[in-house]
């Protein structure tokens, strides 16, 4: 009875069976190398590495610039050792008559020949750091910190090259590093619309991250003599200077929406944003905007963005293309708010063409564009007729 | 502590003054403790709770599944309250009565052995055969029937799987991969409404699974070698975002690994093809041969 059951089973399954499976299984064994820069016989696909996930040596980073007293507000030193002294009373005393701070623990210290402060990360803190990285960021940033982890390749924009000391999204004056809570909230918030992910493990363990990272960006800055190159920037650079995220506390236009965003747009269109980004006003209404003669005509492709081709970006050398986003299509990366917006703007975006604009417009002007480029963005969320019918008016008036 | 008492006393339970040595266990309080359990646990289907059940299907087949999948939840409920109910008839048939002893049997006589025999092959043929049946039907009219290579109404995307993120490459206006004009985005997919949708999966790295409950569809996307999956939106579902899942453990952000599928009506999508094919024209970058990748795609 149970050898009729298991026959009758067989019999059932063989009939029902269809003749697709069968094409299914041939198709799966015909195996295609799907990816350019992923395939085994990709030459610059490299092997996998041991990775030693120790590190035996305490390391020192830049910590601050000095504190002359010149530029109050470009200087890190005096916040960054407030914000200390606040966790830790009594830790920092500031020593007259050399005139810098004196760390009881003797984790920063003082360089007299470089006028700048160095803080020095323990190795059981690195090597926490770098066991993070590996498991949680590697794998696009690479294990060097080169930007070309497995799942990194083939990725625009790449994932950022630790090694550089460049970074673009962090609120930080562009010009300069960014401090370590800029870097922490980076990395807490992710970058929208790229596969950089908000992640969600605890502050201390980003710290260490972070601390990890600034800690990569050391060879590329010495030169034959092994000597720190002029133009060299990154944390273990004493030249190097660190900034501050952007201040967005007193928006000028609250509560002024529609005029903010009017104004904006009068502003976007006249500080020439789209010299890179798109235009998002037919030529008549971009000459009047920007004050231009009416016969003036503008790059060809305007409603597009117009790509900045040597990037500071390499990827094995190659400096990849930086598309300036188009407002109305692509994500805001770190542009939830227009708070957000201003930041991004006044700090500019390091590394890829996009200048600081703080301190060469004035604050009011810069909160209008942002005004207007959050409106902008607004049409990327509608996804149909409205955001669609914005650009072809565009388009058809040019 | 066991939460249920126990006749058997251990030595902790022994000295406390609940659960004394030798006193009587209530099946009553035990049978209505097993009944509270029991309505908690059934609470949320009793309110009506819509997460227990997926949203519906916005796909041309999807409602198969759907069918296939209350066919065996009918089926295996049914015959559950079948068993129980022989099981019951033992129970309280064969149990020990005042002046009656219990009745035990193992059911290895013949006429045992030829009953079960015989409901092992009803319910084989009632349950298996039946939902193998509706199964092999269904992939073989929907899940497999893959529209014709030279379809010109299929529109077909190429996804590459990484950790963390979906990237997906479409054909642009040219319908050919591998070209300037193909529109790579970074988790967002926008297709047409009431069209064929082919799928091309891959990954770059480990095994990861692409995964849209809505439509009710879901393929492994495996290095080195390319996988196929398609379905076609209802129009209804122009102007809808779906979910598009990762349904495989593939380390440790494995959990953040979604992206967005956006239906646009037909005529909305012919413009957003317009615009994107020239946005991608616009910063193509010939010489960046590392972003261009693409395969021969597997009809
Ligand atoms: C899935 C790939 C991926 C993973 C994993 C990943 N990143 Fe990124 N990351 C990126 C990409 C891509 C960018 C560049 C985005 C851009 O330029 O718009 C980036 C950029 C960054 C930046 C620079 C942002 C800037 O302002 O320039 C930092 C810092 C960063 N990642 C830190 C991390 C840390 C820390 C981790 C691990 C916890 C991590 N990333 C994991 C893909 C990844
Ligand atoms: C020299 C070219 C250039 C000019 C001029 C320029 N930008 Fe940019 N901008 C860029 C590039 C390139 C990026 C993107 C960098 C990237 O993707 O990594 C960018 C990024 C941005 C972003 C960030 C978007 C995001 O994803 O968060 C904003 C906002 C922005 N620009 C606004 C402006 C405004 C407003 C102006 C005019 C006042 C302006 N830009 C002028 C090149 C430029
Ligand atoms: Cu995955």
């Amino acid at each position: 009875m149970i050898k009729a059951t298991l026959a009758l089973f067989a019999a059932t399954a063989f009939a029902t069976l269809p003749s697709g499976a069968a094409n299914e299984e041939e198709d799966k064994s015909a195996l295609l190398p799907p990816v350019h820069g992923v395939s085994p016989d990709n030459p610059h696909s490299r092997p996998p590495r041991d990775v030693p996930l120790v590190i035996f040596e305490d390391t020192q980073l830049l910590a601050a610039d000095a504190d002359d007293g010149h530029d109050e507000e470009d200087d890190y030193a005096p916040i960054l050792f407030e914000r200390l002294q606040a966790q830790f009373p009594d830790r920092f005393t500031w020593n007259e008559d050399e005139e810098h701070w004196v760390d009881a623990r003797g984790e920063y210290t003082w360089d007299d020949e470089n006028e700048c402060y160095w803080q020095t990360v323990t190795a059981e803190r690195l090597t926490r750091g770098r066991q993070d990285y590996v498991q949680l960021c590697a794998s696009c940033h690479g294990f060097d910190g080169d930007g070309y982890g497995r799942s990194g390749q083939a990725l625009r924009p790449p994932p950022r090259d630790f090694r550089q000391g460049l970074f673009k999204f962090t609120k930080v004056d562009s010009e300069k590093l960014p401090e370590d809570d800029a870097l922490v909230q980076l990395v807490q918030e992710g970058l929208n619309g790229t596969p950089m992910l908000p992640w969600d493990i605890h502050e201390n363990r980003i710290r260490d991250i972070v601390v990890y990272i600034k800690s990569l960006s050391l060879p590329e800055l010495l030169d034959e003599d092994g000597e720190i190159e002029e133009d060299a920037t990154g944390w273990r650079d004493p030249y190097g200077q660190i900034g501050v995220m952007v201040a967005a506390d007193d928006d000028p236009w609250a509560g002024r929406e529609t005029e903010a965003i009017a104004a904006g747009e009068a502003y976007y269109h006249n500080y020439q944003c789209y010299n890179c980004h798109p235009g998002y006003a037919t030529t008549a209404r971009m000459n009047e905007l920007g004050g231009k003669d009416p016969s003036y005509t503008y790059r060809d492709g305007i409603t597009l963005p117009k790509v900045v081709e040597d990037s500071s970006y390499e990827v094995l050398g190659y400096a990849v293309s930086i598309i300036p986003p188009d407002f109305t299509w692509h994500s805001m990366r770190r542009g939830e708010t227009v708070a957000d917006v201003y930041k991004t703007i006044a700090a500019g975006v390091g590394g890829a063409g996009m200048p600081t604009w703080k301190g060469s417009v004035p604050d009011e002007e810069i909160w209008a564009i942002s005004y207007y480029v959050r409106h902008l963005t607004d049409t990327y969320k509608d996804k149909s007729a409205t955001r669609m019918q914005f650009m072809r008016d565009v388009k058809a008036g040019h | 502590m066991s939460p249920f008492p126990s006749t058997r006393s251990s030595p902790e339970t022994r000295s406390s003054t609940r659960h004394g040595a030798g006193r009587p266990v209530s099946r009553w309080r035990l049978a209505g403790k097993l009944t509270a359990l029991l309505a908690v646990a059934l609470l949320p289907l009793a309110c009506g709770d819509t997460r227990i059940h997926p949203n519906p299907s916005a796909s041309t087949f999807g409602h198969r599944h759907d069918e296939l999948f209350m066919l065996i939840t009918a089926l295996t409920g049914v015959s559950f309250l079948i068993v129980l109910a022989m099981m019951a008839v033992p129970i309280i048939r064969d149990r020990a009565r005042p002046g009656k002893k219990a009745h035990y049997d193992h059911g290895s006589s013949l006429h045992d052995k030829r009953f079960t025999a015989i409901v092992s092959v009803v319910v084989f043929i009632v349950l298996d055969a039946w939902v193998l049946f509706v199964s092999v039907t269904d992939l073989r009219e929907a899940w497999w029937n893959y529209p014709p290579a030279d379809s010109e109404e299929a529109y077909r995307v190429e996804v590459l799987a990484q950790q963390w993120a979906w990237n997906f490459r479409t054909p642009g206006i040219d319908g050919e991969f591998g070209t300037a004009d193909d529109v790579v985005t970074i988790n967002q997919l926008t297709v047409p409404a009431d069209r064929p949708i082919v799928l091309n999966a891959a990954s770059k790295d480990v095994i990861h699974s692409f995964f849209v409950p809505d439509m009710r569809i879901k393929r492994d996307a495996n290095p080195g070698s390319v996988n196929r999956v398609w379905f076609q939106t209802k129009p209804e579902a122009a102007g809808n975002d779906y979910q598009i899942l990762c349904a495989e453990l593939c380390g440790f952000a494995h959990y953040q690994m979604y992206a967005n599928l956006t239906v646009l009506s037909q005529d909305d999508f012919a413009d957003w093809e317009q615009d994107a094919s020239a946005l991608a024209v616009a910063s193509f970058d010939a010489d960046d041969t590392e972003a261009h990748w693409a395969w021969d795609f597997k009809e």
